[in-house]
């Protein structure tokens, strides 16, 4: 089988920690938070402590319970997003590319007025005809922001699809006889398969920061308790004026961490469908140790002064025949 | 650097083939001498020695030919003695003394070298002094820039007392000499022909007079008729303005009508260096004996060729011994185990590294490979 | 012509044409201009048989493999299948494709990346309708077929792990895998290692005398085309400018682009400064009007800018689109050699 050869640059480990991390907590977020998120029986407005890792509200909700609860909602509502805008994408993206003609006109067509409305208004309208119980759910939630979401992903994907296209394996596919949508789906999807990936997290993202700021400016459900609700209340209580900073910095940073994370996960990608970005292949510590120069020059090939006499080396044979 | 500490260094370097440079007045005749370069990719377990060992020399106007397949290293080796090789690509050792000329006027020529050199150093000699011409001038030529501009962008980095009209004029020159029309100055790149394209690359490497220009496959790319245009120009070039030429090629038939001398690579190292007509006439190497057969010929009877069997060596998996001796139809014990030296013949000029003319205890050499090399065209380069 | 008739004609293609409309840089809006990438061309493709075309970039070779193959539709023309006639405009069918295949040029593009040798093999036996195992056998003779041995070695490495001659062979195995009367093979060595480039052409020639084969060899190597091919066609600018059975073209050339583009060819004994010198040229532009090589021909005439030669035969089995040969008769169609324009309006669409 293929070994996958995975770059393991710093980055690219932490961002797949960061990502582990809050995947987990989205599982057993929930499981591990010490009280209820809608408990008001403690004493408002507590500064974090030993019972209260992250304070307490002004109406008296522990805090920590809320972020660990919060994660779930917050990450769910994303992925969802993520995963259908992805699909979308795919669809319309590699359908566009490849078929071309008038298909690719219409898809085209489509995906640029998608881009060109602002998302988020047309977000908040959209959500504002959704029927109030419907805003719970989140999956109607994330198949809403996926709708916002999709258009980018499209266009990025059928250009490299029609760079794909040209490509001698599809002619060759062509010339077997074999038909369109299976080219589609079984030569050209899985040479996109970074892409595809560098456009979910990107999604994914996207749809953190459009699920959060419904949340922040009260479009969601405020019985769902995730990290832009949190904001919503903290700001309904004038947290931070207040000096309650415990209360919104959690969730902020939580959102933050969250996006750290996944873009150090797209700089894996990066390199991975870009070796030269990989420096050449020599980490940093190989370069100290040997002396060589910490970044490459382009018209400068460093060169390697051998620390001890390669036995293979030709000089060595030639010079001992003499 | 010194002349004589070049002779010691090549003194050192006898017996792995580098003749030792001419002392006193025939010095300033050496235009480049590389000892036992070695270029790797990456480093520890997962390096590859992509060129191993290397010795060669070049005269003044001289034109050496480097044949060999992808993977044997040609390339590897011009673009590291040049220190033009990117990441990963680390040298490993040797030298490359090249000749600046004289420190003072009428003093002796200095011998600068490479490897050694800092980055100021290697931007003066570039372009000035040792120019490029790369295989595909489409991905050379910055596709938004006319190539007027091109030619201007050399002489202000390199001629800064030159004048616009002095830029011009020296352009349309150059343009002329590669036989283009001058109106092309002002266009861009891809409303140019590939030949056409490869002509302004030559151009642009002859801008500022080079004592060395190196040709990477500069024809590979381009159809039959318009190469032969091109290597026919480049003949009259260098036999005008004398600068010396290392030219790259998979294609033997080709090297032997433009080159002085040639070397054959295989898997990183010199397998057979020649005289062009001697290599082509009577070739030593069954490498080199099984490439020139490999081209089916224009005259004749058509006969069933079989060229080498197999595929060339895998460089992070060299075969023991000589890299050849798998495809080699005269492999003996030896072949597998020792790997041979490049080693002097007893003819002019002749190196060749296969047990088969070094050990006469086991080795009898084929017919094949001990024709006798016609004497009118011995050691003579077809296009002077 | 007597010997021409012998072997069975498995495709044949009469009077084949294709237009390109192109945009003039520098004019967005209206002009169009039309490139006659494959102009008239009529060959046959015989059991047992190689027919090489030979020409430069530009001279439309690639663009008519693509039209036998059927995967571009011709502007004009017809191809006729062992004696059955193919409707242009007709859908490709999945028969057409199992009976006529094409090798590309580059042997690392033309296999994806991402699948193992045996996707590239298997598949196209599952849509010419062999079961799951019945393919996996087959595939195992194709790679004997062009001697990858043993072929398990190969069926489950992926592209980049093998070597261009490998990979090569691979692709001809997968065009033949499915059974084909035709192969076509376009510039199938030029991507290749010098040494290995004899190995694929002898392949070749075994296919075409083992398991008669018909093979169209397009190529820009007149001496491999010498080496290879039973009939010799060079083509410049989208048509045929000389056709010979054998060698006769290549020893005996009579038309001056076939004379240029020998002349052309490396070879030791024949000196740089004897290089014809023909001067800058763009070979994207052709003479719209006559002969289309008289820009750059040396022996050019008046009539040559103004009328389109015919192809004349100039011998036995020969023939020479010029007007240098005008006392000689016309060749007839029959010989694989397109008609005066006009004269083939009957057979065309």
């Amino acid at each position: 089988m293929k070994t996958l050869n995975l770059p393991r640059s710093p980055k690219v480990v932490l961002g797949l920690g960061i990502t582990a991390f809050f995947l987990l907590l989205t599982i057993i977020g929930p499981y591990l938070a010490p009280f209820s998120p809608d408990d008001t029986s403690f004493a408002p407005n507590l500064t974090p402590s030993w019972h209260h890792w992250f304070g307490t509200t002004s109406l008296g909700q522990d805090i920590f319970s809320q972020t660990l609860v919060g994660a779930r909602a917050t990450i769910v509502v994303a992925l969802v997003a993520g995963l259908v805008a992805t699909a979308l994408s795919t669809l319309v993206g590699v359908s566009a590319g490849y078929l071309g003609g008038f298909t690719d006109d219409g898809l085209s067509l489509m995906s640029n007025v998608f881009l060109a409305i602002p998302g988020l208004p047309l977000l908040i309208v959209i959500d504002s005809y959704l029927p109030v119980g419907s805003r719970s759910n989140a999956l109607i939630i994330g198949l809403v922001i996926s709708l916002t979401g999709w258009a980018w992903g499209a266009r990025v994907l059928r250009a490299q699809t029609m760079s794909l296209r040209n490509r001698d394996f599809i002619e060759a596919s062509r010339i077997i006889g074999e038909r369109r949508w299976r080219i589609m789906l079984t030569e050209v999807a899985p040479n996109l398969l970074p892409v595809l990936a560098s456009s979910l997290l990107f999604t994914v993202l996207y749809s953190i920061g459009a699920y959060v700021t419904l949340a922040y400016i009260g479009l969601t459900s405020s019985s769902v308790w995730n990290w832009g609700t949190m904001l919503f209340w903290a700001q309904a209580n004038n947290a931070p004026l207040s000096g309650e900073w415990y209360w919104f910095v959690p969730p902020g940073v939580c959102i933050a961490l969250v996006g750290t994370g996944l873009s150090l996960l797209n700089f894996g990608i990066d390199e991975f469908i870009n070796p030269r970005l990989r420096e050449s292949g020599l980490t940093a510590r190989q370069r100290r140790r040997r002396g060589l120069p910490r970044r490459v020059r382009l018209g400068l090939t460093p060169v390697l002064r051998p620390v001890v006499a390669k036995a293979s080396g030709p000089a060595a044979t030639s010079k001992a025949a003499s | 650097m010194s002349t004589d500490a070049l002779e010691r260094r090549a003194a050192a370097d006898v017996v792995a083939g580098a003749a030792s440079p001419p002392s006193g007045s025939g010095m300033n005749e050496r235009i480049l001498q590389i000892n036992d370069f070695c270029v790797d990719y990456g480093v520890d377990e997962g390096a590859v020695r992509a060129v191993d060992g290397v010795d060669l020399h070049l005269d003044r106007s001289k034109v050496l030919g480097v044949a060999g397949e992808s993977g044997s290293g040609k390339s590897t080796l011009v673009y590291g003695f040049t220190r033009l090789l990117r990441a990963p690509a680390l040298i490993t050792g040797g030298t490359a003394f090249f000749n600046v000329g004289p420190a003072s006027e009428g003093g002796p020529d200095e011998f600068i070298d490479l490897v050694t050199a800092n980055e100021a150093t290697l931007r003066r000699v570039r372009w000035t002094q040792i120019s490029v011409v790369i295989q595909s001038a489409l991905n050379a030529l910055n596709p938004v820039v006319r190539v007027g501009s091109l030619f201007n962008q050399v002489f202000k980095a390199h001629r800064r007392e030159m004048s616009r009209a002095d830029r011009r004029t020296r352009a349309i020159e150059l343009l002329e000499l590669v036989g283009l029309n001058p109106d092309r100055l002002q266009r861009f790149p891809h409303e140019l022909s590939g030949g056409q394209r490869q002509r302004v690359m030559i151009a642009l490497a002859l801008a500022l007079d080079p004592q060395l220009v190196i040709m990477d496959e500069p024809t590979t790319a381009l159809d039959v008729v318009t190469q032969r245009e091109i290597l026919g120009e480049l003949a009259e070039l260098r036999a005008r303005f004398g600068f010396a030429m290392i030219f790259i090629t998979h294609d033997l038939s080709l090297l032997v009508e433009l080159a002085d001398e040639i070397v054959v690579m295989y898997a990183g190292r010199l397998v057979e260096r020649a005289g062009a007509r001697a290599l082509y006439d009577a070739p030593r190497h069954p490498y080199t004996l099984g490439l020139l057969n490999s081209f089916p010929p224009m005259h004749g009877e058509r006969q069933e060729l079989t060229g080498i069997p197999g595929a060339p060596p895998d460089l992070s998996d060299l075969p023991s011994g000589c890299a050849f001796h798998p495809r080699c139809p005269y492999a003996m014990e030896r072949c597998a185990a020792e790997r041979p030296p490049l080693a002097k013949l007893s003819e002019e000029g002749r190196y060749v590294a296969c047990w088969l003319h070094v050990d006469e205890v086991h080795a009898t050499v084929p017919v094949e490979l001990r024709r006798a090399v016609p004497t009118t065209s011995a050691g003579e380069g077809g296009a002077t | 012509m007597s010997d021409t008739g012998s072997a069975m004609s498995e495709l044949q293609a009469r009077h084949l044409t294709r237009h390109f409309k192109i945009r003039v840089p520098g004019h967005v809006l209206s002009a169009k201009r039309i490139v006659r990438a494959v102009d008239d061309v009529s060959l046959d493709l015989r059991a047992g048989q190689v027919t090489a075309v030979v020409g430069e970039s530009g001279s439309g070779k690639s663009v008519l493999a693509r039209l036998l193959a059927r995967i571009l539709t011709p502007t004009a023309g017809e191809l006729i299948l062992r004696g059955t006639p193919i409707a242009a405009k007709a859908r490709r069918s999945l028969a057409y494709a199992s009976d006529v295949q094409l090798v590309l040029q580059d042997p690392f593009g033309s296999m994806n990346p991402v699948h193992q040798i045996h996707h590239n093999l298997i598949r196209p036996l599952r849509i010419h309708g062999a079961s799951k195992d019945e393919s996996r056998a087959l595939a195992e003779t194709a790679l004997r077929r062009v001697s990858l041995e043993p072929p398990e070695r190969f069926l489950d490495r992926f592209p980049h792990e093998l070597s261009g001659g490998q990979l090569q062979r691979i692709s001809i195995a997968r065009a033949l895998c499915v059974q084909p009367k035709v192969l076509l093979a376009d510039e199938p060595i030029s991507m290749l290692d010098v040494s290995v480039r004899l190995g694929v052409l002898n392949l070749l020639r075994g296919l075409c005398d083992d398991e008669q084969l018909a093979i169209l060899y397009i190529t820009h190597d007149i001496a491999s085309a010498r080496y290879l091919a039973e009939e010799i066609i060079v083509m410049y600018a989208g048509q045929v400018v000389e056709y010979s059975r054998g060698t006769t073209l290549v020893d005996a050339p009579t038309h001056p682009y076939t004379q240029l583009l020998i002349a052309s060819v490396p070879d030791p004994s024949n000196p740089l400064s004897m290089a014809p010198h023909v001067g800058e040229q763009n070979l994207t532009t052709f003479a719209e009007q006559g002969c289309r090589f008289s820009p750059r021909c040396a022996q050019v005439m008046d009539i040559c800018r103004t009328e389109e030669p015919p192809a004349f035969l100039v011998g036995e089995s020969h023939t020479s689109k010029c007007w240098l040969y005008r006392d000689r008769p016309e060749a007839s169609v029959e010989l694989a050699i397109p008609k005066r324009r006009g004269e083939g309006a009957t057979t065309t669409k």
